[in-house]
């Protein structure tokens, strides 16, 4: 009989738990960080999709290779990313992988395999493809999950990616968070397709659509992706249809939403969803649930500690890192 | 010692370093078996293989990125663009990710990607076959850019940038492939990026130039030295970083600067070489610092008249020397 810990057993299934429950306490936390401008810039909530992101990425060893974007927190904290490092990115400080030099939101850590983000949409589609065919030359039996929105994938290096993956039948995963808005742009202003995993087929390699706020159904159709890619099964398409509850940036008010479409995705949440789960399946208990969470808000505050007392990078620092100099 | 043409020097640069170093690949349109449009990778997938002389679909944006990303897991790249002119599909990869990647991820990953690419009118290429477009990546701090004028420069410096683990674009002219031999040696040797060469001494002025014109002005220091106008002919080699050192010790010597390059004259790397020398060597200059360029048309037009009205030749760059050494 198929049961809920066939795919992960039972102390991986409550890590998991925990990297979902950190990820939206930390999230969460951020937000408020934001408003009262303890970090300039902007932020790119996630909340609600930590499902897509999350999990996924969890599920990854250490040479594997992530390539995020801008909506990616969740997949940092779920490829192990200390919530330290990600804090100290968002506040620009010299501990911080970049020192200080992108964007708060473009989360990268070469130790863990993330690439760096650029601000380009869908320019880490391409690196991801070409890390995976990296794995192919170099015989790893590594993998790369790409992860991207709706809005990438209208772009031509997405579909140049894709075509290629397809031809080489690269160890790569490709994973869309369609939360159906680009910025204030809607899915149907985007394409004329329902699913987005439609376009797969004219790659030559699977597209799946899936409720992308369920973690078993993330979980399950990511690791058949990973292990199918990991040994010589070529590319997949995963499109997880989720929602972001709030605006693009913080700056957005997301007005162009009407509010039951909110309130729906709101609805659908994937943490109680899980967690119920879990309760039920008695993996965890209700005093686990509430240690998980005042565990999350422990770290993200000694995070936020972290990246509040370290310190700026020196101004002339910004001429710096612009060549490798070494042999 | 053996004679080569430019192109059989790029091609044994690439041979040799191939079989040096196993984790360099290369990726490109037509580079496998057919050994590349003007055969610059001829015989070399037989030698290496598919995977290591890749046919990649048509698709600039993915030869570029792929060839980043490959980096970013333990690879070396040589992808070449076809033409030129074929690259601004490429650029989104080139100048948002190669460029970049380095300092936005603050020194944490290194791209050693060189682009091969070639460029220069002179062979009826029309519009879409001809251009220098260099300008576009000399104010792209993170990459280098060099463009060789000679069969051993050619090999030198695709060596060194091969062995670089930085992002390079190596500009090869095709008009020089085959219309030039030299002696090159039979034992490995480089030529160092950065540094700018003294082609031939002088003392009335400095021609200071790069690529297909250096041979040009080679072939007018012959004529002008019998009117005992004794030019100093300096080739850069590498425009981006580019050696102030040699342009300011020679136009300190000879106070007259004449600066040539195939490309518009607008925006071009002339622009910044005169920048450089009124801010440098303003006190030493006997005259006013002169540009012999293409002129500012989009490329250069196909019909031979229109062609040759075009290009830089030696009686342009003849002229423009009489001119300065008379002022
Ligand atoms: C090439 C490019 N065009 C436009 C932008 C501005 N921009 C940033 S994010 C974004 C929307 C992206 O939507 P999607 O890919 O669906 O991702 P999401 O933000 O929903 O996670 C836009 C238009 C950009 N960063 N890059």
């Amino acid at each position: 009989m198929l049961t809920i810990d066939t795919i992960l057993d039972k102390e991986k299934l409550k890590d998991l738990y925990y990297h979902l429950v950190l990820t939206r306490t930390f999230d969460e936390e951020t937000r408020k960080l934001f408003k009262q401008a303890r970090f300039a810039g902007t932020y790119f909530s996630a909340v609600g999709q930590e499902a897509t992101t999350v999990v996924p990425s969890f599920l990854l060893e250490k040479d594997d290779v992530v390539a995020p974007s801008h909506r990616e927190l969740g997949a940092n904290i779920g490829k192990g990313v200390p919530p330290k490092v990600i804090m100290a990115q968002i506040y620009a400080r010299k501990t911080s992988p970049d020192k200080g030099k992108s964007h708060p939101c473009h989360y990268g850590y070469a130790p863990l395999n993330v690439i760096t983000p650029a601000s380009t949409v869908a320019g880490q589609i391409v690196l991801g493809t070409g890390a995976a065919l990296g794995f192919r030359l170099l015989n790893k039996k590594n993998v790369v999950i790409s992860f991207f929105g709706d809005g990438a994938t209208s772009r031509g290096c997405f579909h140049e990616a894709l075509n290629f993956a397809g031809v080489h039948k690269l160890p790569i995963v490709f994973l869309c968070q369609n939360n159906l808005w680009a910025e204030s742009v809607p899915l149907k202003l985007q394409t004329a397709l329902t699913d987005l995993s439609d376009r797969a087929k004219a790659y030559g390699f699977p597209g799946i659509t899936i409720d992308g706020n369920d973690v078993m159904e993330v979980l399950k159709t990511s690791k058949e992706a990973l292990d199918k890619a990991r040994n010589g099964g070529g590319p997949t398409f995963i499109e997880c249809k989720t929602y972001r509850w709030y605006g693009h940036s913080e700056i957005d008010p997301a007005d162009y939403r009407p509010p039951e479409e909110v309130e729906y995705w709101k609805s659908r949440d994937p943490i109680p969803r899980f967690e119920q789960l879990l309760i039920e399946h008695k993996i965890i208990t209700e005093e686990e649930k509430k240690a998980a969470y005042s565990k999350a808000k422990q770290d993200v505050d000694e995070a936020v500690a972290y990246a509040e007392n370290s310190p700026f990078p020196q101004a002339e620092e910004a001429l710096e890192d612009l060549y490798y100099e070494g042999e | 010692m053996h004679k080569v043409t430019y192109i059989e020097a790029i091609t044994e640069a690439l041979r040799e370093e191939m079989e040096r170093d196993d984790k360099l690949f290369m990726m490109g349109e037509d580079i496998g078996l057919y050994g590349g449009v003007f055969k610059a990778t001829k015989g070399l997938q037989k030698q290496f293989g598919e995977m290591r002389v890749l046919d990649t679909p048509l698709s600039e944006s993915l030869i570029a990125g792929a060839s980043i990303g490959a980096t970013l897991v333990g690879l070396k790249a040589v992808p070449e663009i076809q033409f030129a002119d074929f690259i601004t599909p490429a650029m989104d990869q080139i100048i948002q990710q190669a460029a970049k990647l380095r300092y936005r991820s603050g020194g944490s990953y290194r791209v050693p990607v060189v682009f091969r690419v070639c460029c220069g009118g002179g062979i009826g290429g029309g519009l879409y076959h001809s251009q220098s477009n260099e300008a576009w990546f000399v104010d792209q701090p993170g990459l280098k850019v060099v463009a060789p004028a000679t069969p051993y420069d050619a090999k030198g410096l695709l060596k060194a940038a091969i062995r670089d683990n930085n992002p390079i674009i190596y500009f090869e002219h095709k008009k020089l492939y085959r219309s030039l031999k030299q002696d090159i040696p039979d034992d490995d040797y480089i030529v160092p990026i950065g540094k700018a060469d003294r082609k031939l001494e002088g003392e009335t002025l400095s021609i200071i130039t790069y690529g297909l014109p250096v041979n040009y002005a080679l072939e007018a220091a012959k004529e002008l030295a019998k009117e005992n106008i004794k030019v100093e002919v300096i080739d850069l080699r590498t425009l981006l970083p580019i050696d102030k050192d040699m342009i300011l010790e020679s136009v300190k010597k000879t106070g007259r600067a004449l600066i040539v390059h195939e490309a518009n004259k607008t925006g071009g790397v002339g622009g910044e070489i005169a920048a450089i020398i009124a801010e440098e060597a303003f006190d030493y200059l006997d005259a006013p610092v002169t540009r012999v360029a293409g002129p500012d048309v989009p490329a250069i037009p196909f019909s031979p008249p229109m062609e040759e009205f075009f290009m830089v030749s030696p009686k342009k760059i003849a002229d423009a020397a009489r001119k300065l050494a008379a002022y």
